[in-house]
Parts: C-alpha cells; structure tokens; sequence
C-alpha cells in the first residue's frame, strides 16, 4: 500500500480534471491526478479501426468492468447496461468525442426564470424540478472565450455583443469576439442540409468543434479522415485534454498521473474535513493519496457514487448529501433521428469529422415560442451519420432500413450497397428536464470488477413534458428529411422507452443554498469546504446542447477561484 | 443429438465432412435456388478438384479461428451467407470470410461468448431436425430463410437460452462485424465489404474536392490497417 502526499488531488483525467490540473499547476500547485483508465498517445490513434473503437468501444469503459446498471422505477429490477458513452483514459471523453462545442444560451442558466417570465407559473411542468443556476452566463462568457481559445475550437460567431451574424448562430449568446478559427469544411451533407433548412425558414450554420480548421498552438489541422467520433485523432488535431492540456500540466514539473488508478473513497477526519482518497491500484492494492484539496472530476457515476460510498458517522447519507439531493436530478438526452438516402448523389458521410456536422438552433431551448405547445424547452436539430460515427460497420448496426426494406438476406445486401455512402441522419437531441425521482443511487444487488456496488440509474424519459417535446420535435425532423429530396425519408428507432442515452447531466447539482443544492457555484461542498464536484453531474438543467464546452468552462472558473480566492483563505468561497 | 445425414437429393453419396466444409467455404450456394447447400458443395468441389479430398484449406477461404468444431463452422458459414448473400460482382458473407472472422473472436475477443455460441447452434440444430430432420447446412436455400425467418420473429422452436431471436441477432451483429472490420480480424476478406458498399477504408485524409463531389470515391488504394501501419513504419 502506497501513501502519497499532495497539495491536490484530483480523481478523473477527463475534460475537468486536466484543465484543472494545468491551471493549479502553474501558479506551483502540486496536483496528483488519479486516472482509471491508460494514458495513450497520437500514435495508438494511428491504426483506423473500426472495430477495436467503435464497436468494441475501446477508449470507452468495459460495461462488464465498470458496471453501471439502470431501471424504469423503483419498482423494477436493475439490469446492467451493455455499452457505456464516456470516456475511459488519461484526457476522458474528449478523446474520442465528437468534439461539438457549444456556449449555454442565457437561457439555458435560468430555465425556471425565463419560463415564469415568458409563460407564467403554472406553465413549469409538473413534478419537474427545473431551476436556475447560481451563475449566470455572463458570469462563465470569460471563460468560455479562454476554452475557445486555449484548447482550440473552430466554428463562426453568430452573435458578437449583440450583432447577429449571418451563417453563424443567430440563436447563440452574445460572445466577445469570433472564434479563434475559422469553422471547419462543410461537406455535401452539410451542404444538403444547410439548403433544406434554409428552404424552410430555419437558419442553418456550421457547428462549432473542438478540431483545428488550420495549425493552431503547434498542433495540425484536420485531415478530414473521417475517424473521428469514437477514435482518438491520429494527427491530434482534435483538441482533447489528452494533447493539450496534460502536456501543459506536465511542463510544470508539478503534476504526476497515476493510471490504472480506481479511488474508491474520498477520506474525511473526525472534524468532517477531507483528508485525501484511496485508490486501488491495477495490481489490486489499495493505496491512498494524502490532499489539502480533493477535486473529483470524474464522469456523473462516480461522482455521486464517490460521494455515497465515503459516508462516515458524520455524514451518514454520503459526503455533501446534508441537502438529501444527492443522486437526484439525474438528465440524459433524448435522441430520436430520421435517415434520409438520396438516388442522385452521394453523401460520402465517412468523409470529415462525422458528429452534428451542421445545425440548426431555431427549435433549441426557448428559441421558439412555447405558448401553445404545452411543453417547455426544446432540442438540438443536425446533420450527421447513422452510427455516431461514419464508416460501414456503425451505418449497419444503427441504421434499420426502410419500411418495405427487410434487415438482412438479398434485398439487404442491394439495399445497404446502395445506400451506405448516400445516407445521412438527421439527429435530435432533446431536452431532459431534473426530476428529483431520476437518480443514481447504489446498487444493492449489483458489485463492479474492483468489488463496488455498481452505480444504479433510475431513468424514464416517458414524462407528460418530455413526450410532448419528442412529438413535436420529430415532427419537425421528418419535415427536414422530407425537404431534402430523398429517395428515402424513414425514422430511425431511438425515441423508444429505454436506458439512458448519452450525455449524462446532474447527480451533484450546484445551487445558491445548501438546503437545494450539494455544491456552491464554485463546485464546491456545502459541508466540506477542501472538496470540489467537478463536470457535469453539477447542472441543475441540461440545455439540448453536448455540455463539454460548458464543463470546461466551468473548469477554468472553478480554478480561477482556486486560485485567486481559495489558495489565499481555504474556506467556504460562498 | 440425431446424426447429421446428408441429403437424400444428393447425388454424390457419403460426402465428408471436411470436403463439404471447404465446398461450402467456396460460394456455390450463391448460385442456388432449389438446389441444397450440398449439391452446391458437391458441384463446387467437383469443378474445384484441388479440393475434392479435402486435405487442404482452400486458398480463398483461409481458417484461422479455433474455437468451431467443423459442423458448427459450416454452419455458421452457411447460415452467414443467407444474412448477407453474395451475387455476381456482390461479395457476400463467404466471399468476405466472416466465419473465419467469427471463430478468431470466439478464439480471443469474445471468448466469453463461446457458451452462448455452444447453446445457440445446437438450438439450431434441434430445430432443424425437428422441422426437416436434416442440419442447417443441408436444408435448401429457402429452408434456410424459413429458418432465419423464424428466429428472426422468435418463432422457432427448439432455443432457451440464447433465444432464437437473441442468437439470430447476435449472429446478425457479427456477420456486420466480419464484413466490415479491417481484414486483420479475418474477415472483410480483400475488402470485400468496403467494395460492396463503397467504403474506400483507413483513408489518411480527404480534400475539399472529395468533399463536395457528391459521386462514388474511386481513388485507389482501398487502405487497410496492414498498408498503413507499414507506411508509418517507413517513415
């Protein structure tokens, strides 16, 4: 057993955790990070393989490792899920994600304000348990312009302090200045889709991700190799953590990385105080790093988790429950699509980077006038591949064919043959609103490969708001689809009831008050002043946007706080 | 289990075993229609005469797994060939290899799929008894898609544990699987799934131009994980 002395400790290598990593280290913070997975380089990238990435989901966690199991209701019982969306190494999901990065709208930050102030009271849904959060987006626009311009992000403004700017995002929040680079190429999907939406009325762009249009800060720009989402860039064009922000950490000589390493438990002393965390280490051992300051930054699951497992005869709900909410307000996306294939060209959809390549922002967040729908909240309309990612072996697995079209045999093989570089799927991620009945908890029944009990989602999208929010917003993918031409216009099969989809929000919500929140705005403890909750599992709503952007931000903010406040006075920063 | 019979339409008595392995492994039954998977072995090994005893793998359909016993590997070549048939200039399953690419992953990757494989095909032969009293391999092509069918719509009698929807879906996935992963997992044989829908493989890059052309990719090479990782150790 192994014990480490440390000014920090951080646990998750991910988004949150190496940037917050850097930024501690240098202003001479001596930072341990502790990371589950491996540490992998450009070069494990270089072989495109489909197989190995995608669908045996390699920079992913092993579901039979790392068990996480879900249920509809308390009623049920748990079943295990089978594949797991985040990440799983040194740089987390940023390795392998689809790199979309979006600034929050201002609504986004105040959901329960701006629909009491549009809508009235009575039209917040009930049983929900939307609210604003304690900051707002003036509060992050710093430092989402320093994520934009730190890590790398192309795309093209749309708002620029208030002037609106065509083939940008018009629905965007006022930004400071454009972009650090120009927006990535479009291709003929992006091109298709950018027409027929214009055709009906909508205002189409470019979206914004995290991969190098041009040579940015010693890095090369894209190659448009078309591995993308679910692989590691082979040129290191994409701006994970991985090859920007852990290189700046190790520069300092201040940081160190243990891989391998799986912490079990946040440790507290008889004053309630965080003293440091235990880790089981690959060769079994069970090992502890001694911290000032503990940071988690690992995925939603083990935040909460972490939290419920460290409790003690001080904190007997779990570490930062004093509130009772921890667990609570668990927020997936809802993802419904529908597939277009065209007779009269091809779409060659493998070509570029594959994910939400180009959107449309007009039925997103209060965007669209809500008054007689009887929903509030919206969704994330773009253009995309049927299998997250472009190449034959995701199309064939994601994509059910069309109605009349059988799912194997002859009239398959013609089918899929012809098709496969003329499809493309319009995709739509919904909206879910915090329900203190959705939840993580731990799984009584169910123990991971290091002997935990497995996190357990308790998950039904199926509420009156959400139901009505799909309908509508399907609706008007399929109105897209239909304006595009296509030989082919069918729904693809995932609004069904069922598990948990990716992007996964809440668990640890931040708050103005412990009584309604675990965590300040600072993504500190209410009830342990050295222990910070990091990344998503913090919001209190999810916006329809993918929230690394917001999570990183919010990791600058939190170590500008570290920094310039908590290092001088460590204590409550609220 | 009762003992696998050959047909009685066939022609040529007491084929062995291996020799209707490799000509089944040769794609006659593409050429099919009331024909029986074994007449169309029979007739390929016949015009194939390198292969009539059966001493020797066949060339074009290297075996490298080691987990299906000879019955089970051609059954599952016969039964992967009807999820994804191959035609004239249309590679199929055979033609890809893709059970050779299903025993090398029930060999390494997916051994712990090895049971569910076990109980599967001997449902499957339970069924086929029960509903023609001859094996999958034996069964006329429509037969076959009876059978497929059934599973597919969970109706065939015979399967528990994996049910015949759940084993029909698994197989479904890996012959996905065979046809389009890199040709080092031992399927996709000569990029025959990527020439089948026009994937032009582990490209480096695209231009602008490839971008917006809209037409099929024709430029050459066809980039497997082999040319590339040689390429990068050259330099």
């Amino acid at each position: 057993m192994a014990k480490i002395k440390t000014e920090v400790v951080i646990v998750g290598a991910g988004a949150a955790g190496a940037i917050l990593a850097a930024e501690l280290c240098k202003v001479g913070m001596k930072v341990v990070a502790l990371e589950r997975g491996p540490k992998l380089k450009t070069i494990d990238f270089n072989p495109h393989d489909e197989l190995r990435f995608f669908q045996r989901q390699d920079t992913r966690p092993d579901p039979k490792k790392s068990v996480v199991t879900w249920r509809f209701n308390t009623n049920m019982k748990s079943q295990p899920l089978n594949s797991m969306s985040y990440g799983n190494q040194v740089g987390g999901g940023t390795v392998h994600y689809g790199a979309l990065s979006w600034r929050n709208h201002e609504d986004d930050f105040r959901v329960r304000s701006a629909t009491v102030e549009r809508y009235g009271e009575t039209f917040l849904p009930e049983g929900s348990d939307v609210t604003d959060w304690p900051i707002s987006y003036a509060d992050l626009e710093p430092f989402y312009d320093k994520a934009e311009y730190d890590l790398g992000v192309s795309g093209r403004a749309g708002n620029i302090n208030g002037q609106k700017i065509a083939g940008g995002n018009v629905f965007e929040a006022p930004r400071k200045r454009e972009y650090p680079m120009p927006p990535l190429r479009t291709d003929v999907a992006s091109d298709t889709f950018d027409k027929a939406t214009k055709n009906l009325g909508l205002h189409p762009f470019i979206s914004p991700r995290a991969i190098l249009s041009e040579p940015y800060k010693d890095r090369p720009g894209c190659t448009y190799c078309g591995f993308c989402q679910t692989f590691g860039c082979h040129v290191g064009a994409k701006s994970s953590t991985l090859v920007n922000k852990i290189p700046e950490a190790e520069e300092t000589k201040n940081f160190t990385v243990i891989t391998g390493a799986m912490c079990h438990r946040v440790n507290t002393d008889s004053a309630g105080k965080a003293t440091g965390v235990s880790f089981y280490g690959p060769d079994g051992s069970d090992n502890q790093v001694e911290a000032d300051l503990v940071i988690l930054a690992p995925f939603v699951y083990d935040n909460v988790r972490l939290l419920m497992l460290s409790k003690t005869s001080l904190h007997q709900n779990g570490l930062s429950n004093s509130s009772g909410l921890l667990g609570k307000g668990l927020m997936t996306h809802i993802r419904p699509s529908v597939f277009v294939a065209f007779d009269d060209k091809k779409m060659n959809i493998y070509m570029g980077p594959n994910a939400q390549r180009h959107s449309i922002d007009d039925y997103n967040a209060d965007n669209f006038n809500h008054k007689d729908l009887g929903f509030i909240r919206g969704g994330q309309i773009s253009i995309g591949t049927a299998g997250q990612q472009g190449g034959p072996m995701g199309a064939a697995i994601n994509m059910v064919p069309p109605p009349g079209i059988p799912r194997y045999g002859a009239a398959y093989r013609d089918w899929y043959a012809k098709y496969f570089a003329s499809h493309m799927s319009i995709g739509l991620q919904i909206e879910d609103l915090p329900y203190r009945n959705q939840t993580i908890d731990l799984d009584p029944d169910v123990r991971d490969a290091w002997g935990l009990p497995a996190p357990r989602i308790t998950y039904d999208w199926r509420r009156p708001n959400e139901l009505k929010s799909v309908a509508f917003l399907t609706k008007k993918i399929e109105e897209i689809g239909k304006a595009m031409n296509a030989k082919y216009v069918w729904m693809g099969d995932r609004a069904q009831p069922g598990a948990p989809g990716g992007h996964h929000t809440g668990g640890t919500r931040m708050g103005t008050r412990p009584d309604n929140s675990v965590v300040n705005k600072y993504c500190q403890s209410w009830d342990i002043s050295n222990l910070f909750v990091v990344g998503s599992s913090t919001f209190p709503t999810m916006s329809g946007y993918n929230s690394t952007l917001t999570i990183e931000a919010q990791a600058y903010f939190v170590a500008d706080a570290i920094i310039k406040r908590y290092r001088q006075a460590p204590g409550p920063l609220v | 289990m009762k003992e696998k019979t050959p047909s009685p339409t066939t022609e040529t008595p007491a084929l062995d075993r291996r020799s209707l392995l490799i000509g089944s492994a040769l794609g006659a039954a593409t050429s099919v229609g009331a024909m029986t998977t074994a007449d169309a072995a029979t007739k390929s090994h016949a015009s194939h005469p390198q292969h009539a005893h059966g001493t020797s793998q066949s060339h074009t359909h290297q075996r490298q797994g080691a987990f299906l016993n000879d019955d089970d590997y051609a059954t599952i070549i016969a039964f992967t060939e009807r999820l994804m048939p191959g035609a004239s200039g249309k590679p199929g399953a055979k033609d890809a290899n893709v059970a050779n690419y299903i025993d090398l992953a029930l060999s390494g990757a997916y051994t712990d799929q090895q049971y569910f494989y076990r109980q599967g095909l001997e449902a499957l032969e339970k069924h086929c008894q029960a509903q023609y009293k001859k094996s999958f391999m034996f069964l006329t092509v429509a037969q076959q898609d009876a059978v497929l069918a059934a599973m597919d719509e969970n109706k065939a009698a015979g399967f528990t544990w994996p049910t015949a929807k759940a084993f029909f879906e698994k197989l479904r996935l890996h012959t996905i699987e065979g046809l389009f992963s890199d040709p080092v997992y031992g399927g996709n044989k000569d990029f025959a799934g990527w020439k089948l829908v026009g994937f032009p493989g582990a490209q480096p890059f695209f231009t602008e131009e490839d971008m917006k052309s809209g037409k099929p990719f024709t430029r050459e090479p066809i980039i497997g994980m082999q040319q590339s990782q040689a390429r990068t150790r050259k330099g």
